[in-house]
């Protein structure tokens, strides 16, 4: 029976993040459109591109065939699970099976898929793409780790429902770090998602698309899928560890609630996205590596209790 | 008196190696010279007189002098002038000592009638193949009069492919091109990168090259050309419609009346206005920012709608005929433009105060892609490159043609010579601008659109015409000829030099940079190429080898 229910649980939130993700993205184009004076796409256009990519033809063009099959399928997997272990307006249906922990293995994972992806198509802007990936990856990943990290200190737990849960601000004394924390992801979020003006790795006017530039088909559509849900996702944990007021409402409530908030997210990465242009590498590199020390120094507050 | 006194300092330096001199009007100098002597003149032009090199000509003359012809043009902006040393050489000898060396900015005019024309540049530091395809044949020099204007020569061979240098040592080849999605047309940048960082480049370009100048010159007619010369471009078409016609004015010695020329200012203008409003939103887009990308389209758009009532046309106005213009502006347009202007002056004002204080554009933006004063006059840059590091040069206010003699306005120059000085620049000459248009519409006086021509144009006479396209001068040199039509024409875009000055503006910079200085100078490859698009009528699906297309090109010219 409970792992009927597991099973349940983990399906119902893998079809939530299928079916909500690419209208988000909807949300995302339509209102991005209206800040320029357009007209825009209808709501539902993402899924439309995404069947369509899916009903083309796989082609398989680069250079190491098996890893980019392997690669965009591990891409999309590793979402999905991360679905699973995130709470989407009720319980994680995987909370006893994982903790933050995993997560964050996951959620690295995806970049990495996203990296390999690129490098084994081998095409030199792939590489080019590939490679502004892995920069950015080993500077943005640690300031998620230490968000993460400071709520599990705070709890003294690793267990996904008690970090997931406001935890930055659970000190004993008043949520120094948790404030700190809140502002240095606030500053990275659009990083993490890699919209505007961080989208450096696909920079479509400069390195035409970077790692997904040889992709097309139903390759193309589940990695543009795994873009979609890392918004969704990203935005929900942000909810869960610096916006949790109301989350233990009645069912409705709290989930209207959640997914309200989620939206809000959504609106304000839009916004940014719309209204900023595009940084270089050099300097993202060092306002990333600046933000990721005082994330360190919020770490060491953290651990003193504060 | 200019004219006069920069031939006799020449004459007294150089003395019987001059040969003849022309001053058909005081901002004008034509001298001809030995060959021999062509090198050190332009050396002394260039370097003690300071003259800004312009462009270098060759010319098939062998029909008429049995021999051939070079020009350099060069030009002198403070004074005023205008001038071509022209040189002619044995028709079975024709090459004469390369002038790139002293003068960098010759470097692909030397290149280009050594492909065309077939004149060898002797000592070129860089003597690799500029516009020719790869296949063509060493020996067929399609601008040469015995080479007929359809016809592929014998030996061309489609599949030979261009032979680059070797990269630098530790450095990766990025190819920037052909097809990229900032570049709207084709040319291929081969990008020495290292790390992030551009070490170099080779250029590629001329993939579309169209042949117009030899069309002109073998089936075209004085009149049907402009409309052949608006079609170079499809931005600032306007102005090669405009500079062709004053060229062959100029060698004619006719004078288009007072009203045609307030209203080729006011469509220059007009021209002016969209091509940077369409900049600013592409220099936006290339660094991300599409918000401001859009907004500026949707700003802009009432240009083109106001373009189309006067003329019939968004872009493309067929404004001119040698001596006048072929339609009117009429008291209702007079009114709806003065409203189009108003709305825009209002927009647009937003938008710059929007972009002054966006400082994350200025941290992508400034220090980028620096041209300073000495590069500037190296390449010969021009327009809003050349004005954007502190060179103050306009041929508006320089060499003045149509009305801009009786306007006011100011020359727009920054000192930074980065593409933020650029962006800077092109913002604030819209506003100069719509101040031209106002003053033509107040001063708009009655009178014929066309001068009454009775006679022939004369023949073998000279033309120099520079008009200020958006993107810097553009230069037209006309030769006049038999049978209603010239015997050499020769466009030269301002992206012809301000390509050349790409690669010492992106050397050593990251390569996310490279896109938006290759952008600010605002490049028109069908410009240099001069080429025109393909339009593709077709039902079916078909798809087209490159013989086919060429078969179907050659039928329908027969």
């Amino acid at each position: 029976m409970k792992t009927a229910f597991l099973i349940a649980g983990a399906f119902a939130n893998v079809l939530l993040v299928l079916l909500l993700a690419p209208w988000f993205e909807g949300i995302l184009r339509k209102l991005t459109a209206q800040l320029q004076s357009r007209q825009g796409p209808p709501l539902r256009q993402p899924f439309f591109d995404l069947l369509k990519l899916l009903g083309k033809e796989d082609l398989e063009t680069g250079e190491m065939p098996a890893v980019q099959r392997a690669a965009t399928y591990l891409g999309l997997a590793a979402v999905l699970t991360t679905a699973c272990l995130i709470p989407l307006g009720f319980g994680s249906p995987l909370n006893g099976a994982g903790d933050v922990i995993l997560l964050i293995y996951l959620l690295t994972f995806c970049s990495v898929c996203t990296l390999m992806a690129g490098l084994a198509s081998g095409s030199t802007f792939s590489m080019l793409g590939s490679s502004r990936e892995v920069m950015c990856l080993v500077t943005l990943e640690p300031i998620l780790a230490v968000a993460i990290l400071i709520g599990a200190v705070h709890r003294g737990s690793f267990r996904l429902d008690t970090v997931l849960d406001g935890s930055v601000y659970a000190s004993a004394a008043f949520p120094w770090s948790g404030l700190v924390i809140l502002v240095v992801v606030v500053l990275s979020m659009q990083a993490f998602l890699q919209r505007l003006p961080f989208d450096i790795p696909a920079a479509e006017t400069e390195i035409m698309d970077g790692a997904l530039m040889e992709y097309s088909g139903p390759k193309l559509a589940l990695l543009k899928f795994s873009q979609m849900a890392k918004l969704v996702l990203y935005s929900g944990l942000f909810v869960h560890l610096f916006v949790p007021w109301g989350a233990h409402l009645a069912f409705p409530l709290g989930w209207l609630l959640f997914w309200l908030k989620v939206l809000g997210v959504v609106l304000v990465v839009t916004v940014i996205a719309a209204t900023h242009a595009r940084y270089r590498i050099d300097q993202a590199i060092r306002y990333f590596a600046g933000l990721l020390l005082v994330a360190l120094v919020a770490l060491v507050l953290a651990s003193y209790g504060y | 008196m200019v004219a006069r006194e920069k031939l006799n300092q020449l004459k007294a330096r150089f003395g019987p190696a001059i040969q003849r001199a022309d001053l058909p009007a005081d901002d004008r100098l034509y001298l001809f010279v030995e060959p021999a002597a062509m090198a050190d003149i332009c050396q002394c032009l260039f370097g003690e007189l300071r003259a800004r090199y312009v462009v270098g000509i060759g010319a098939d003359d062998r029909p008429h002098s049995g021999s051939f012809l070079v020009a350099h043009n060069f030009a002198f902006d403070t004074d005023h002038l205008l001038g071509s040393v022209l040189t002619y050489l044995p028709a079975d000898r024709p090459a004469l000592p390369s002038i790139a060396r002293h003068v960098p900015a010759a470097n692909w005019s030397e290149r280009e009638f050594r492909d065309l024309v077939g004149i060898e540049p002797v000592g070129h530091p860089f003597p690799k193949r500029l516009i020719l395809p790869d296949g063509w044949p060493e020996d067929a020099h399609p601008l040469r009069k015995d080479q007929p204007w359809n016809e592929v020569p014998a030996g061309y061979d489609a599949d030979r492919e261009f032979a680059f240098d070797d990269p630098p040592e530790g450095c990766v080849v990025v190819p920037f091109g052909p097809f990229h999605p900032t570049l709207d047309e084709p040319a291929h940048f081969r990008l020495y990168v290292e790390g992030e960082v551009v070490r170099g480049c080779e250029y590629r370009g001329f993939m579309v090259h169209r042949g117009i100048e030899k069309l002109a010159e073998s089936v075209l007619t004085y009149n049907d050309i402009p409309m052949a010369a608006e079609r170079i471009c499809g931005i600032c078409g306007c102005v090669h419609n405009v500079a062709y016609a004053q060229a062959v004015e100029r060698a004619a010695t006719l004078h288009p009346p007072p009203r045609a020329e307030y209203i080729r200012t006011v469509m220059l203008e007009l021209e002016r206005l969209h091509s940077h409003l369409l900049w600013v939103g592409l220099a936006c887009h290339i660094v991300g920012f599409d918000t401001l990308f859009m907004q500026s389209f949707r700003i802009r758009e009432p240009v083109m709608w106001i373009a189309e009532r006067i003329s019939g046309n968004r872009k493309t106005y067929a404004l001119c005929v040698i001596g006048g213009v072929r339609w009117d502006i009429t008291p209702e347009l007079k009114a709806e433009l003065r409203q189009v202007l108003t709305q825009l002056e209002t927009e647009w004002t937003a938008v710059t105060h929007a972009i002054e204080s966006d400082r994350n554009l200025q941290q992508r933006m400034r220090g980028v892609g620096i041209a300073d004063a000495d590069l500037v006059r190296k390449w010969a840059l021009l327009g809003p490159v050349a004005r954007a590091a502190g060179v103050a040069i306009d041929s508006r206010r320089d060499h003045p043609y149509a009305a801009y003699d009786r306007v006011e306005f100011d020359v727009i120059t920054a000192s930074d010579g980065d593409v933020w000085s650029r962006v800077v620049v092109r913002a604030l000459e819209v506003f100069q601008s719509i101040r031209i248009i106002r003053q033509c519409l107040d001063r708009l006086e009655p009178g014929p659109l066309q001068a009454e021509i009775h006679d022939e144009l004369p023949i073998g006479r000279i033309g120099l015409s520079s008009v200020e396209a958006p993107r810097g001068e553009s230069h037209h040199f006309v030769m006049t000829g038999e049978n209603h039509r010239p015997r050499r024409w020769r466009v030269r875009a301002p992206t012809y030099q301000n390509l050349q000055g790409i690669p010492a503006m992106i050397k050593d910079q990251q390569l996310a940079d490279m896109t938006i200085t290759l952008g600010s100078i605002d490049p028109c490859f069908s410009c240099t190429d001069r080429l025109e698009a393909i339009d593709i009528r077709s039902g079916q699906l078909r798809v087209y080898s490159q013989e086919d297309l060429l078969k179907l090109a050659k039928d329908q010219w027969q």
